[in-house]
């Protein structure tokens, strides 16, 4: 093998800089905290339009979910970072700055919004109208029959397909370097920029993503599928 | 004045868009009665039963719950005018519904399906509303199913919590909605003779049914509908014994193996 084959996988520049690689690592740990919750309450609100009754609440639910689904991340971090300012300052005659770490939560919060406003919307429509209607029929409002009889079984019915989401944002917030959130890919280029040794650095980031993500999402698949099991036994 | 009937139904009118589908009904439920009401597929006994508990609006006509209007008020200058939801929940926990197709919740126990209502609708505390639910399980006889999932339970078992569930929330009258029709033959009777037992119980009951054995052991009144209009009604024996309507007649004739 090569030197430059050993040279690329060759961890120890990544060990060195371990603690500022790790707030990195922490920064996209809180990016896709904050993005999923944005996006799991944008979702579900979205979801609850698209199954309305009356048709102006369902076409904005739709509308929502046609323009996040199909806008590729990447390009709406940067508009909400440097448009989305501009149009709304013009819009108040005054300046206005997002803060980086802002503009990641809200980009990603929206495009995420769409795929789990249809996530949320296919298990609502997936649990029988019979249980709605028991549940009327005991005298239960509508906001309480949706609190304790829909949204716990979309919540169990959508986990499979929802950690697959969940995936996907956590990948995703690592573009949020492009506006300088100092995350791991950030970190990893500012140590790039003294070391110059970019092979083995890129290599740790991937292992390390890697990592994170197959043992935490395994770890909730076998969780997950404990919970849904007793239920749908 | 006589005493107030349980239910009142007053030529009740329900249309979807051009069909009608109950075209004038009026009848009355005792207190401590059970009426049966037969009838052939799509004459409106399922819509009749969910027009009852406003699950559908009525098109028109009036229900009284213990003399109370359902659904409908009249306000000041006596225009008819519809309760707001909030209302309507407070009145449907005066009538207790057991589906065909039991509709529990599948994500709450046994004991979870039934003391949910008591707790979240009538505000008592988790304890009492335990002890209520133990005490409806008791009289379906699935005192030892309590903490099991529904998907555990066989058909006529998961139909006999729903009893359990509609009695928990202490309604006056219960409303059976063919409940033993989409069970297997041999799991019917476990779910019939828990009804005659709340029969015997002085429950005040609708059940719409094709078992017309049971009908005919436990009914007080039996009505037969027919495309929207009460074609029959009389005691068991004269309804279900020697009909005066040739339609009863046919309908019946089916039934008698
Ligand atoms: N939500 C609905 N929308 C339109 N038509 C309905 C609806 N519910 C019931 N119907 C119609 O009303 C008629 C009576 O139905 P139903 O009350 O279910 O009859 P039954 O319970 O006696 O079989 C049927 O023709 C049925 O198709
Ligand atoms: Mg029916």
């Amino acid at each position: 093998m090569s030197d430059a084959f050993w040279q690329s996988v060759d961890l120890s520049t990544f060990w060195e800089y371990r603690q500022v690689l790790l707030a990195g690592l922490w920064f996209n740990v809180y990016v896709f905290a904050c993005s999923a919750t944005v996006a799991l309450a944008v979702g579900l609100a979205a979801a609850l339009l698209r199954v309305n009754r009356s048709w102006p609440f369902r076409w904005i639910g739709t509308v929502h979910v046609e323009l996040f689904r199909n806008a590729p991340d990447y390009i709406m971090v940067v508009w909400v970072h440097f448009v989305l300012p501009l149009l709304l300052g013009a819009l108040i005659g005054r300046r206005l700055e997002i803060h980086p770490f802002v503009s990641a939560v809200i980009a990603l919060g929206f495009v995420y919004s769409g795929y789990f406003a249809e996530t949320f919307r296919a298990g609502i429509q997936a649990i029988p109208v019979g249980h709605v209607e028991a549940a009327r029929a005991c005298g239960m409002a509508d906001r309480l029959i949706l609190r304790r009889i829909i949204l716990p079984q979309v919540v169990r019915r959508m986990l499979p397909e929802a950690v697959n989401q969940f995936v996907s944002l956590f990948k995703a917030t690592t573009i949020v370097s492009l506006i300088a959130v100092p995350d791991l890919m950030y970190q990893v280029s500012m140590v790039i920029a003294t070391e110059m040794r970019p092979l083995p650095l890129y290599t740790g980031a991937a292992l390390t993503y890697f990592a994170v993500i197959y043992f935490v999402a395994t770890g909730v698949r076998l969780l997950s599928e404990r919970w849904r099991n007793k239920i749908y036994a | 004045m006589d005493v107030m009937p349980a239910i009142r139904v007053v030529d009740l009118r329900k249309n979807f868009g051009a069909l009608e589908v109950l075209k004038g009904v009026s009848f009355d439920v005792h207190t401590g009665s059970v009426v049966s009401m037969i009838g052939a597929s799509g004459s409106g006994k399922s819509t009749l039963l969910r027009c009852i508990n406003f699950l559908e609006t009525p098109s028109s006509g009036d229900i009284f719950i213990d003399g109370e209007p359902m659904g409908f008020r009249s306000d000041a200058s006596g225009q008819r005018r519809l309760r707001p939801l909030s209302e309507v929940n407070l009145m449907r926990r005066e009538l207790g519904m057991v589906f065909q197709q039991f509709n529990l919740w599948p994500h709450m126990t046994v004991l979870g399906n039934v003391i949910e209502a008591p707790i979240r609708v009538r505000g008592m505390s988790r304890k009492q509303a335990v002890a209520l639910g133990e005490e409806c399980l008791a009289r379906v006889h699935l005192s030892e199913k309590a903490r099991e999932y529904p998907a555990r339970l066989s058909g006529g078992q998961q139909q006999r919590v729903a009893i359990a569930r509609a009695l928990a929330i202490q309604p006056k009258a219960m409303l059976f909605d063919e409940p033993t029709s989409s069970l297997d033959p041999e799991l019917t009777d476990e779910v019939l003779s828990v009804m005659r037992e709340l029969a015997g119980d002085g429950t005040t009951m609708i059940v719409v049914t094709h078992e017309m054995a049971f009908a005919r052991e436990v009914s007080d009144r039996v009505l037969f509908l027919h495309n929207g209009l009460i074609e029959e009604e009389g005691p068991p024996e004269q309804v279900l014994g020697a009909p005066k309507s040739e339609r009863c007649r046919q309908f019946l004739s089916k039934y008698l193996h």
